[in-house]
């Protein structure tokens, strides 16, 4: 990601006009949003030590983001149900644009740009019945809205892109009420894992046996080799203990991972964040419910966990998996060894998005 | 920009939290100390004579001696709680892995140190609850015996080591949250935090599902889901749960909690109107009321403790945990 991300600055640098690259905004490897002591919300950067190198505030909860490949801009999507998106500029901490969904659609806290950066993907949801929908995002000198096409499922939630340019959405499969939060189908949930190319044409889709058929699918990581781990929260009776990461590689069947009965029961039915780990072998999953990070190999086998309160945000780190946890604590997940990156009076919401 | 920003690692280094050397001393280690002698009465007792008769007063007192450490469920105990107390068990998972064990007379039950590799469902005290007082199975029958032997040789075991990791590593961690080398807590608030909301959450386990899965509902109620029915423990571990968090609160708190043992007060009464210790009388709706009424005690005495010992600390429900998306 850092080479790609150097050289598309390198493109742009070479071009006319002197270019505003991330090394303007600190070169953050992370985006973290958090609610800060006093309350206010604020959208972070870090690097891979835990230094925060911006914090730019937000007027309300934030969920995850979006880092533009080359240009110091994020956008960060507001909690579910969104209103709002906020494209920010990391360098002098402006918003520069403030996105809206089409009226009756609202944003659904996920979100990516393409690989070259000339477009953006937002998830959203039709507010009347929940169906998923993808929006389309020009961007030029600011993002122009130019279409959307349908996430061909209900309640999607996270979005990534596919090594092949396409995308990858998790169809989550829960209906919400007019809140926007309250759970409207869970006895009749459909979740699936659909794949789309750029243009948003299905390529693929995957639903899972009907006794899984709670298991709202909610969050992704790609490795390099196309390899899509999902995450998944339970919707049906507590206490079962059901799989909560799951492992697709087109072409074949999904691969459920199987933890322990006690480690499984430990997770509270409930994934928040998933992340492959930096050296690309072993995928993490988060509870905050249960307090723990269970980490897996590439074919699903159990490898370990680590237990911390309220722990949720997660990504790929060089040295393995980075955490962060509603306590303000950012860890290094080194195995099942935790080493304490730094601790600040914020509360780290559920997601950090690798730049 | 950035330099302004750097983040402190060990903000917060300070000395323990107070609370936490008292909720250790005076009431989690103490209670392993006791947890570790009443199982190994129970080893020896089933070991010299397996009879479910015999077997039962052992069964009780080591039962008793675990509720106070039930929802203390970090560190050793996250996921070692629960194979010493494997409930809720909807899908019965006990009584399929027993009986798996028993159809196969599996040889598992001859070395004690084997057992612990077997279904965490066929180990510790609900595996008991099961072998000994459901009239499926006759603890005269030799393998029945035997492996009545292992699932309490088994558990002496497990209270063995939970002490051991409790004592030895996990206090350490406690006493020294905030610490430099402490990886575990970053901050002596951490660890009054970690135990504040073992005792919040045991409160909610209690209402929710002691009492709340065999109430179910109205037209449905549940009383085979109760815990521990066929011992007929159900009401008591609901009463030594709430002891166990109001003595918990005590220890982590500097002040009186007049509110949270008036609570308890309340809980005690309402316990004392249930009739059947096993629940098993919840099809009428006069019984019941009874249990409901227990139940909104038992979140009373939740609410107390929230506001007594929670609220001046500044503990608020976790920021992720709560969200859920």
């Amino acid at each position: 990601m850092t080479t790609r991300r150097g050289f598309l600055a390198g493109l742009l640098a070479a071009g006319s006009a002197p270019a505003i690259g991330w090394a303007d905004a600190g070169s953050p490897s992370y985006l973290a949003a958090a609610r800060e002591a006093d309350g206010a919300f604020a959208l972070f950067g870090l690097d891979t030590g835990g230094n925060l190198t911006f914090r730019v505030p937000m007027p309300a909860r934030g969920h995850a983001g979006a880092g533009h490949p080359a240009r110091p801009l994020a956008v960060a999507f507001a909690r579910r149900p969104g209103a709002f998106a906020l494209v920010i500029d990391c360098a002098d901490g402006l918003v520069r644009q403030r996105l809206t969904p089409p009226a009756g659609q609202s944003f659904n806290g996920h979100g990516s740009f393409s690989a070259d950066g000339t477009r953006l993907y937002t998830v959203e949801q039709r507010d009347e019945d929940s169906a998923g929908v993808i929006g389309l995002w020009a961007m030029e000198r600011e993002l122009t809205r130019i279409g959307e096409v349908p996430s061909r499922g209900i309640g999607p939630h996270d979005l990534r892109l596919m090594p092949d340019g396409g995308l990858v959405v998790a169809n989550g499969g829960i209906a919400t009420g007019a809140d926007g939060r309250e759970k409207t189908n869970l006895g009749e949930m459909q979740p699936n894992l659909t794949y789309l190319d750029a243009e948003g044409r299905v390529q693929d889709q995957v639903i899972l046996d009907p006794d899984l058929a709670q298991c709202s699918i909610r969050h992704l990581a790609v490795a390099p080799d196309g390899q899509v781990g999902f995450a998944m929260q339970w919707e049906g009776a507590p206490g079962t203990p059901v799989p909560l990461l799951g492992l697709h590689l087109r072409g074949e069947a999904p691969v459920l991972a199987d933890p322990p009965l006690a480690e499984a029961l430990a997770m509270w039915g409930y994934a928040g964040s998933i992340a492959l780990s930096g050296d690309g072998r072993s995928y993490s999953i988060s509870s905050p419910r249960g307090g723990r990070v269970q980490r897996f190999g590439r074919n699903g086998a159990f490898l370990g966990s680590v237990a911390r309160a309220d722990v949720c945000g997660l990504a790929a780190h060089p040295g393995g998996c980075l955490a962060t946890d509603g306590l303000g604590g950012l860890l290094l997940l080194e195995g099942d060894r935790v080493r304490p990156l730094g601790s600040a009076p914020v509360a780290w919401d559920n997601h950090i998005v690798a730049l | 920009m950035r330099t302004a920003l750097i983040l402190a690692a060990g903000l917060f280094a300070a000395p323990a939290a107070a609370g936490v050397p008292e909720a250790l001393d005076q009431h989690i280690l103490p209670g392993f100390d006791r947890f570790v002698q009443e199982t190994g009465a129970l080893a020896r007792t089933a070991e010299e004579d397996c009879t479910a008769g015999t077997v039962a007063p052992a069964y009780h007192a080591a039962f008793d001696t675990w509720m106070p450490l039930a929802e203390v469920k970090i560190g050793p105990s996250d996921t070692g709680a629960l194979s010493v107390l494997f409930w809720p068990d909807d899908r019965g998972f006990t009584p399929k892995a027993l009986n798996g064990l028993i159809a196969d007379a599996d040889p598992v039950v001859t070395q004690p140190e084997d057992y612990a590799e077997v279904s965490i469902a066929a180990r510790g005290l609900m595996a008991l609850d099961m072998l000994l007082f459901d009239p499926a199975y006759d603890s005269a029958d030799p393998y029945t015996c035997q492996l009545v032997t292992a699932v309490a040789v088994d558990l002496a075991r497990q209270a063995e080591t939970l002490q051991a990791a409790w004592a030895d590593e996990f206090a350490a961690a406690l006493r020294s949250a905030g610490a430099a080398e402490n990886a575990t807590f970053l901050s002596p608030q951490e660890a009054m935090r970690a135990l504040y909301t073992q005792v919040l959450s045991g409160l909610e386990f209690t209402a929710d599902q002691r009492l709340g899965r065999p109430l179910g509902t109205f037209e449905r109620p549940r009383p085979r889901r109760a815990e521990a029915w066929r011992s007929e423990r159900s009401l008591r571990n609901v009463l030594l749960a709430a002891d166990a968090a109001q003595s918990l609160a005590h220890a982590l708190a500097e002040t009186d909690l007049p509110l949270t043992d008036a609570a308890m007060v309340s809980v005690r009464e309402a316990a004392a109107k249930v009739n059947d210790p096993g629940f098993q009388d919840i099809d009428d709706p006069q019984a019941r009321l009874q249990v409901e009424v227990l139940a909104q005690e038992v979140r009373s005495l939740r609410t107390a403790i929230a506001n007594e010992v929670g609220a001046p600390l500044g503990i608020a429900p976790g920021f992720n945990s709560s969200d859920g998306d």
